[in-house]
Protein backbone atom coordinates (compact mmCIF):
# COMPACT_ATOMS: atom_id res chain seq x y z
CA UNK A 1 0.00 0.00 0.00
CA UNK A 2 2.74 1.98 0.51
CA UNK A 3 3.70 1.56 -3.25
CA UNK A 4 0.39 3.11 -4.19
CA UNK A 5 0.63 5.85 -1.82
CA UNK A 6 3.91 6.72 -3.13
CA UNK A 7 2.92 6.58 -6.66
CA UNK A 8 -0.16 8.46 -6.35
CA UNK A 9 2.04 10.90 -3.99
CA UNK A 10 4.22 11.42 -7.46
CA UNK A 11 1.02 11.85 -9.57
CA UNK A 12 -0.09 14.67 -7.52
CA UNK A 13 3.49 16.39 -6.72
CA UNK A 14 4.89 16.05 -10.80
CA UNK A 15 1.12 17.46 -11.58
CA UNK A 16 1.16 20.19 -9.46
CA UNK A 17 4.80 21.64 -11.04
CA UNK A 18 3.36 20.51 -14.72
CA UNK A 19 0.42 22.85 -14.58
CA UNK A 20 2.72 26.12 -13.85
CA UNK A 21 4.17 25.46 -17.49
CA UNK A 22 2.85 27.24 -19.79
CA UNK A 23 0.87 24.67 -21.77
CA UNK A 24 -1.67 25.70 -24.68
CA UNK A 25 -5.41 25.43 -23.96
CA UNK A 26 -7.42 23.34 -25.83
CA UNK A 27 -8.34 26.00 -27.73
CA UNK A 28 -5.10 27.18 -28.41
CA UNK A 29 -4.24 23.73 -29.55
CA UNK A 30 -7.20 22.97 -31.59
CA UNK A 31 -6.37 26.10 -33.88
CA UNK A 32 -2.76 25.10 -34.44
CA UNK A 33 -1.13 28.46 -32.40
CA UNK A 34 0.93 26.24 -31.21
CA UNK B 1 4.77 -1.97 -14.97
CA UNK B 2 3.95 1.22 -13.11
CA UNK B 3 7.55 3.18 -14.53
CA UNK B 4 6.46 2.14 -18.56
CA UNK B 5 2.99 3.50 -18.04
CA UNK B 6 3.88 6.95 -17.11
CA UNK B 7 7.11 7.03 -19.79
CA UNK B 8 3.88 6.66 -21.87
CA UNK B 9 1.73 9.18 -20.22
CA UNK B 10 4.66 11.50 -20.55
CA UNK B 11 4.83 10.57 -24.09
CA UNK B 12 1.30 11.49 -25.07
CA UNK B 13 1.78 15.15 -22.84
CA UNK B 14 4.38 15.93 -25.14
CA UNK B 15 1.74 15.26 -28.21
CA UNK B 16 -1.45 16.46 -26.33
CA UNK B 17 -0.29 19.49 -24.78
CA UNK B 18 -3.60 20.64 -23.42
CA UNK B 19 -4.25 17.02 -21.75
CA UNK B 20 -3.26 17.59 -17.89
CA UNK B 21 -0.20 15.44 -17.23
CA UNK B 22 -1.46 14.10 -13.78
CA UNK B 23 -5.06 13.14 -15.75
CA UNK B 24 -2.99 11.21 -18.51
CA UNK B 25 -0.94 9.47 -15.53
CA UNK B 26 -4.16 8.69 -14.00
CA UNK B 27 -5.07 7.10 -17.16
CA UNK B 28 -2.22 5.01 -17.61
CA UNK B 29 -3.16 3.18 -14.42
CA UNK B 30 -6.86 3.23 -13.97
CA UNK B 31 -7.15 -0.20 -14.44
CA UNK B 32 -4.56 -1.15 -11.52
CA UNK B 33 -6.56 1.59 -9.44
CA UNK B 34 -9.79 -0.16 -10.10
CA UNK B 35 -7.99 -3.73 -9.50
CA UNK B 36 -6.76 -2.55 -6.04
CA UNK B 37 -10.29 -2.49 -4.15
CA UNK B 38 -11.51 -5.55 -6.25
CA UNK B 39 -7.89 -7.18 -5.24
CA UNK B 40 -9.06 -6.03 -1.43
CA UNK B 41 -12.46 -8.05 -1.79
CA UNK B 42 -10.82 -10.71 -3.37
CA UNK B 43 -12.77 -10.36 -6.56
CA UNK B 44 -9.58 -10.20 -8.57
CA UNK B 45 -6.00 -12.02 -7.21
CA UNK B 46 -2.60 -11.97 -7.96
CA UNK B 47 -0.24 -15.67 -8.05
CA UNK B 48 3.48 -15.49 -7.80
CA UNK B 49 5.05 -17.82 -10.05
CA UNK B 50 8.80 -16.00 -8.66
CA UNK B 51 9.93 -13.90 -6.91
CA UNK B 52 11.12 -10.45 -8.29
CA UNK B 53 10.55 -8.43 -10.95
CA UNK B 54 7.68 -9.82 -13.23
CA UNK B 55 6.79 -12.81 -11.18
CA UNK B 56 2.88 -12.45 -11.11
CA UNK B 57 -0.03 -14.27 -12.78
CA UNK B 58 -2.66 -11.70 -12.36
CA UNK B 59 -6.41 -13.09 -12.16
CA UNK B 60 -8.22 -9.67 -12.97
CA UNK B 61 -10.53 -10.87 -15.13
CA UNK B 62 -12.41 -8.06 -14.56
CA UNK B 63 -10.40 -5.03 -15.23
CA UNK B 64 -7.47 -6.30 -17.37
CA UNK B 65 -10.46 -8.03 -19.62
CA UNK B 66 -10.62 -6.44 -23.27
CA UNK B 67 -14.31 -5.43 -22.56
CA UNK B 68 -13.71 -4.52 -18.96
CA UNK B 69 -10.96 -2.33 -20.12
CA UNK B 70 -13.17 -0.60 -22.91
CA UNK B 71 -15.69 -0.02 -20.44
CA UNK B 72 -13.26 1.31 -17.46
CA UNK B 73 -11.62 3.77 -19.92
CA UNK B 74 -15.11 5.10 -21.60
CA UNK B 75 -15.85 5.67 -18.31
CA UNK B 76 -12.65 7.56 -17.42
CA UNK B 77 -13.04 9.41 -20.62
CA UNK B 78 -16.45 10.91 -19.56
CA UNK B 79 -15.55 11.69 -16.46
CA UNK B 80 -13.43 14.17 -17.82
CA UNK B 81 -15.61 15.41 -20.51
CA UNK B 82 -17.10 18.74 -18.58
CA UNK B 83 -13.91 19.98 -17.14
CA UNK B 84 -11.44 19.06 -20.26
CA UNK B 85 -13.82 18.83 -23.39
CA UNK B 86 -14.24 15.71 -26.04
CA UNK B 87 -10.41 16.16 -27.49
CA UNK B 88 -8.88 15.74 -23.60
CA UNK B 89 -11.42 13.36 -22.61
CA UNK B 90 -10.84 11.21 -25.94
CA UNK B 91 -7.27 11.36 -25.38
CA UNK B 92 -7.79 10.02 -21.54
CA UNK B 93 -9.50 7.32 -22.52
CA UNK B 94 -7.34 5.73 -25.19
CA UNK B 95 -4.12 6.09 -22.76
CA UNK B 96 -6.29 4.66 -20.47
CA UNK B 97 -6.98 2.14 -22.67
CA UNK B 98 -3.07 1.87 -23.94
CA UNK B 99 -2.68 0.37 -20.38
CA UNK B 100 -4.06 -2.84 -21.76
CA UNK B 101 -2.27 -2.86 -24.79
CA UNK B 102 1.27 -2.91 -22.39
CA UNK B 103 0.25 -5.12 -20.26
CA UNK B 104 -0.78 -7.76 -23.11
CA UNK B 105 3.26 -7.47 -24.29
CA UNK B 106 4.90 -8.20 -21.32
CA UNK B 107 1.91 -10.21 -19.20
CA UNK B 108 1.65 -14.08 -18.94
CA UNK B 109 -1.56 -15.20 -20.97
CA UNK B 110 -3.27 -14.00 -18.00
CA UNK B 111 -5.65 -11.44 -20.01
CA UNK B 112 -9.13 -12.36 -21.24
CA UNK B 113 -11.56 -11.21 -23.81
CA UNK B 114 -14.55 -11.41 -22.08
CA UNK B 115 -15.25 -10.05 -18.06
CA UNK B 116 -15.37 -13.66 -16.26
CA UNK B 117 -13.84 -14.81 -18.94
CA UNK B 118 -17.20 -15.41 -20.66
CA UNK B 119 -17.18 -17.97 -23.67
CA UNK B 120 -14.18 -19.78 -22.23
CA UNK B 121 -12.10 -17.82 -24.94
CA UNK B 122 -7.99 -18.10 -24.48
CA UNK B 123 -6.11 -15.49 -22.46
CA UNK B 124 -4.19 -13.18 -23.94
CA UNK B 125 -0.72 -11.85 -23.18
CA UNK B 126 2.92 -12.43 -24.72
CA UNK B 127 4.64 -12.60 -22.11
CA UNK B 128 7.68 -10.66 -21.52
CA UNK B 129 8.25 -11.09 -17.97
CA UNK B 130 9.53 -14.71 -18.65
CA UNK B 131 12.72 -12.34 -19.80
CA UNK B 132 13.08 -10.11 -16.78
CA UNK B 133 16.07 -8.14 -18.17
CA UNK B 134 14.42 -7.74 -21.27
CA UNK B 135 11.41 -6.26 -20.40
CA UNK B 136 12.57 -4.05 -17.38
CA UNK B 137 14.63 -2.53 -20.84
CA UNK B 138 11.40 -1.86 -22.65
CA UNK B 139 10.27 -0.25 -19.33
CA UNK B 140 13.59 2.01 -19.31
CA UNK B 141 13.72 3.19 -23.23
CA UNK B 142 9.72 3.96 -22.09
CA UNK B 143 10.34 5.98 -19.45
CA UNK B 144 13.64 8.13 -20.91
CA UNK B 145 11.45 8.07 -24.20
CA UNK B 146 8.84 9.70 -22.19
CA UNK B 147 10.88 11.90 -20.13
CA UNK B 148 12.54 13.53 -23.30
CA UNK B 149 9.62 13.75 -25.38
CA UNK B 150 8.16 15.47 -22.24
CA UNK B 151 11.17 17.68 -21.57
CA UNK B 152 11.43 19.01 -25.28
CA UNK B 153 7.76 19.71 -25.47
CA UNK B 154 8.03 21.73 -21.79
CA UNK B 155 11.06 23.67 -23.20
CA UNK B 156 9.29 24.41 -26.58
CA UNK B 157 6.10 26.00 -24.74
CA UNK B 158 8.26 27.58 -22.06
CA UNK B 159 10.47 29.36 -24.54
CA UNK B 160 7.40 30.41 -27.32
CA UNK B 161 5.63 32.15 -23.61
CA UNK B 162 9.14 33.68 -22.92
CA UNK B 163 9.62 31.69 -19.98
CA UNK B 164 13.01 29.82 -18.73
CA UNK B 165 13.51 26.26 -18.95
CA UNK B 166 14.29 25.37 -15.16
CA UNK B 167 10.57 24.44 -14.40
CA UNK B 168 10.47 22.11 -17.66
CA UNK B 169 13.85 20.95 -16.81
CA UNK B 170 12.77 19.57 -13.02
CA UNK B 171 9.63 18.29 -14.27
CA UNK B 172 11.64 16.46 -16.56
CA UNK B 173 13.99 14.80 -14.36
CA UNK B 174 11.23 14.17 -11.85
CA UNK B 175 9.73 12.16 -14.17
CA UNK B 176 12.51 10.31 -14.93
CA UNK B 177 13.82 9.73 -11.70
CA UNK B 178 10.76 8.28 -10.56
CA UNK B 179 10.56 5.92 -13.34
CA UNK B 180 14.07 5.10 -13.25
CA UNK B 181 13.58 4.50 -8.95
CA UNK B 182 9.96 2.35 -9.45
CA UNK B 183 11.86 0.08 -12.01
CA UNK B 184 14.43 -0.59 -9.98
CA UNK B 185 12.32 -0.64 -6.79
CA UNK B 186 10.16 -3.22 -8.69
CA UNK B 187 13.19 -5.25 -10.20
CA UNK B 188 14.60 -5.67 -7.10
CA UNK B 189 12.30 -6.34 -5.22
Amino acid sequence: MSFIAGILLFVVVVGLVDRRLPWPSVKQQEVGKW
Amino acid sequence: MVAGHFGFAAMVKSREKSAPLWALMLATVWLDIVFVPLVLTHLETMQTIHKGYGGLLIHADYTHSFVGMLGLSAILGAMFLRAEGKRVAIVIALVSASHWVLDLVVHRPDMPVFPRNLGNLPYFGFGLWNHPPVAACVELLLVIAGAIMYWRAAMGVSAKAGKGGTLASVSAAMIAAFGVLVLALDYTS
